[in-house]
C-alpha cells in the first residue's frame, strides 16, 4: 500500500500538468467492478448479450473510467477529502484489453477560496478520447496561522 | 420511446451501511489502493452507496427504459463531505428529463445522498443514452 501526503496548495500553478495515470482494463477487472458496485448489467459481463445489444462485445462501466480519473486526482491531491466536484462525458467505449490514460491540468487556482479547478481527459491506446469535458474541483483547508513568518 | 409522463418520478434507497469491507472491495476493484491512514472512500464510491437508486430506475416496469440499449453518457458529482466506515447513507434519485437527439433518447437522473443526521453527503447527475435499435 502506498501512503500519501497532502499536496501543498502554495506549490500549485495554473497550467501545471498532473501526473498521468495509465490503467490496463481486463475482463476480470470489469467483473470485479460489477461485484463491488452492484452494477451487473449484462452488457458488462455477457459477451453474447453485449453483441445482441449491438456492441462489439462486453464494455467497461463508464464509472470505472471515472474511478480512474478520480484516482489520478486524489493521488495528486494526496487526500481524498479535498475533491469537491468531478464530472465528465463518456465519449467512447472501453473494452477489455484497452490501456486508458488519465491526464489533467490545472485550469485555475483561487487563493481566496483555496479552490483549484482541473481539466481532465481519458484517452485509450489509440489516442481516442473515452472521457472528455472532464472537470474537477478541489478545495484546500485554510492555511494554518502558525505558518506565518515571524 | 419512454413515456415523458414519468418525469418527476423518484426512488429512494434503504440506508446504505458503509463498511471497511465495502470500501476496500471498491478500492480493489478499481485498483485505487492507497491508504491515507484513516480509511476514506474514493469519492466515486458514491456509485456504490447510491447504486440501488439507479437499479430501481432501470428495473421500473412502468417506466420500462430499454436498458439493453442504455449506456452511461455523462456523470457529474459534487461531494459535500468524505465517506467513512460507519456512515449510513440514503440516496434519492429523481428522473428529471427525457428527450430525443437524433436516433438517441436521453434520460437525466438526479441524485442526492444524505447521512443518518440528514446532512448532505453528495449530489450527482447521470445522463443515460438509449440507442434506438
Amino acid at each position: 500500500m502506498k501512503t500519501m501526503s497532502t499536496l501543498d496548495f502554495e506549490r500549485i500553478s495554473t497550467g501545471q500538468a498532473l501526473p498521468s495515470l495509465t490503467k490496463h482494463v481486463t475482463v476480470d477487472q470489469i467483473r470485479q467492478y460489477a461485484e463491488a458496485s452492484g452494477d451487473r448489467n449484462p452488457i458488462h459481463l455477457d459477451e453474447t448479450f453485449a453483441r445482441s445489444a449491438g456492441l462489439p462485445g462486453v464494455i467497461a462501466h463508464g464509472m470505472l473510467t471515472m474511478a480512474f480519473a478520480n484516482q489520478m486526482l486524489t493521488d495528486w491531491l494526496g487526500d481524498r477529502s479535498l475533491l469537491k466536484r468531478l464530472q465528465g462525458r463518456f465519449a467512447g467505449m472501453v473494452v477489455p484489453g484497452d490501456a486508458v490514460t488519465c491526464s489533467g491540468s490545472v485550469a485555475s487556482k483561487d487563493d481566496e477560496t483555496r479552490r483549484v479547478m482541473i481539466n481532465l481527459v481519458v484517452t485509450n491506446q489509440r489516442g481516442e478520447r473515452v472521457l472528455n469535458k472532464g472537470v474537477a474541483e478541489a478545495e484546500f483547508p485554510p492555511q494554518r496561522s502558525n505558518t506565518h513568518a515571524a | 420511446m419512454t413515456d415523458p409522463r414519468w418525469v418527476g418520478r423518484s426512488y429512494e434507497t434503504a440506508p446504505y451501511q458503509v463498511t471497511q469491507q465495502s470500501i476496500r472491495d471498491y478500492m480493489t476493484a478499481v485498483g485505487d489502493l492507497r491508504e491515507d491512514g484513516e480509511l476514506i472512500a474514493p469519492p466515486t464510491y458514491a456509485m456504490v452507496y447510491g447504486f440501488d437508486a439507479y437499479w430501481q430506475l432501470w428495473t421500473d416496469q412502468e417506466v420500462a427504459l430499454d436498458v439493453a440499449h442504455l449506456v452511461h453518457g455523462e456523470q457529474r458529482f459534487t461531494f459535500q463531505r468524505p465517506v467513512r466506515p460507519g456512515d449510513q447513507i440514503r440516496t434519492t434519485g429523481r428522473l428529471i428529463a427525457i428527450s430525443n437527439r437524433g436516433d438517441m433518447e436521453l434520460v437525466t437522473f438526479e441524485l442526492s445522498a444524505r447521512d443518518a443526521e440528514d446532512r448532505p453527503v453528495s449530489d450527482g447527475t447521470a445522463l443515460f443514452i438509449i440507442r434506438k435499435p
